[in-house]
């Protein structure tokens, strides 16, 4: 299978791309709000939200991807939360989607959307971590480190496969070519 | 539908049993660096970066209950040699899901109130109550 095709998508149609994938991400958001965690360790949740991220950084890049999740953090956090949980999610979201960005634009030979994904979901967990030790000012947070990974993989795979199928339907939508 | 059998390269597999190996070394190092028979006696009670409590668990007669105020209200719970977040009224209260905590190592954090628990044992603290 090629990587998938660079797709660069411009002006009105972009915008309204843009509005649905975060209309989507929110409404995602939400809605795993509502499942309970069986694990009592922070951070572990279904990262379905990952989904709608991974979509935009492949069909319409980078930046987009950065003002979804930002757009995304800020509203959620209204929703429910408040700016400790901003803080923290914002600094997991960044940091996933920078890391997803760079694998999907640079190592997409070596890594497919699962492993993506899975990358994905691991540096949101320690980026979560790391604004949780340097507010606690303690290193005892990470003991959660292993649980998290484990839990990134197992979700990161999940919400992996479901891009590919997605991304693979998506590609042949007319609306969603290049003009 | 052959696409669907490629969907998995060579990197993420290498990358999740690198994970995973990890992870099961971590606890099962964890494990055998927590010692079960050595009981965490002093617990710290951490707001941000500040200690706002530091008990010693093995002092306690009876059990009794305190609050802390932050963002949102827990409701602490101590008995002799082990500590708890009773209650709280933050979203998710996962710090009342961790439970009892007994042994060194073992804490429990609210993110929301940026507030966390956890065990030492009382000679890793060298300012210990019992001074």
């Amino acid at each position: 299978m090629t990587p998938l095709m660079e797709f660069r998508i411009k002006g009105l149609k972009r915008l309204v791309l843009l509005s649905i994938l975060l209309a989507q991400a929110l409404v995602l958001s939400i809605i795993e709000s509502w499942i309970p965690v069986p694990v009592p360790v922070p951070g572990v949740k279904l990262g379905l939200a990952n989904i709608i991220i991974l979509i935009t950084i492949i069909f319409l890049g980078f930046k987009d991807a950065v003002f979804v999740v930002v757009l995304r953090t800020v509203l959620t956090s209204i929703y429910a939360g408040g700016p400790v949980l901003f803080m923290f999610s914002a600094a997991g979201g960044l940091l996933s989607t920078t890391v997803m960005a760079v694998l999907y634009n640079r190592a997409s030979r070596i890594f497919g959307l699962i492993g993506i994904s899975i990358a994905g979901a691991l540096f949101h967990n320690a980026g979560q971590l790391l604004v949780a030790m340097i507010v606690m000012e303690d290193t005892a947070v990470f003991y959660f480190m292993p649980v998290l990974a484990v839990s990134a993989v197992i979700m990161g795979s999940f919400t992996g496969l479901i891009v590919s199928y997605l991304s693979q339907k998506l590609e042949r939508i007319s609306i969603i070519r290049k003009d | 539908m052959n696409q669907g059998m490629n969907i998995l390269k060579k990197g993420d597999i290498f990358l999740v049993i690198i994970v995973i190996a990890a992870a099961l070394t971590a606890l099962a190092f964890y494990n055998w660096s927590r010692d079960k028979h050595k009981e965490g006696s002093s617990a710290i009670v951490k707001q941000g970066d500040v200690i706002v409590h530091r008990i010693n668990l093995n002092e306690i007669k009876e059990p009794y209950t305190f609050e802390i105020e932050g963002d949102y209200r827990l409701v602490v719970e101590v008995s002799n040699g082990s500590i708890r977040v009773l209650e709280a009224d933050c979203p998710d209260r996962l710090c009342v899901k961790s439970g009892w905590l007994r042994y060194k190592g073992d804490i429990a954090v609210c993110l929301p109130n940026k507030t966390m628990i956890k065990l030492e044992g009382v000679n890793d603290s060298v300012d210990g109550i019992s001074y």
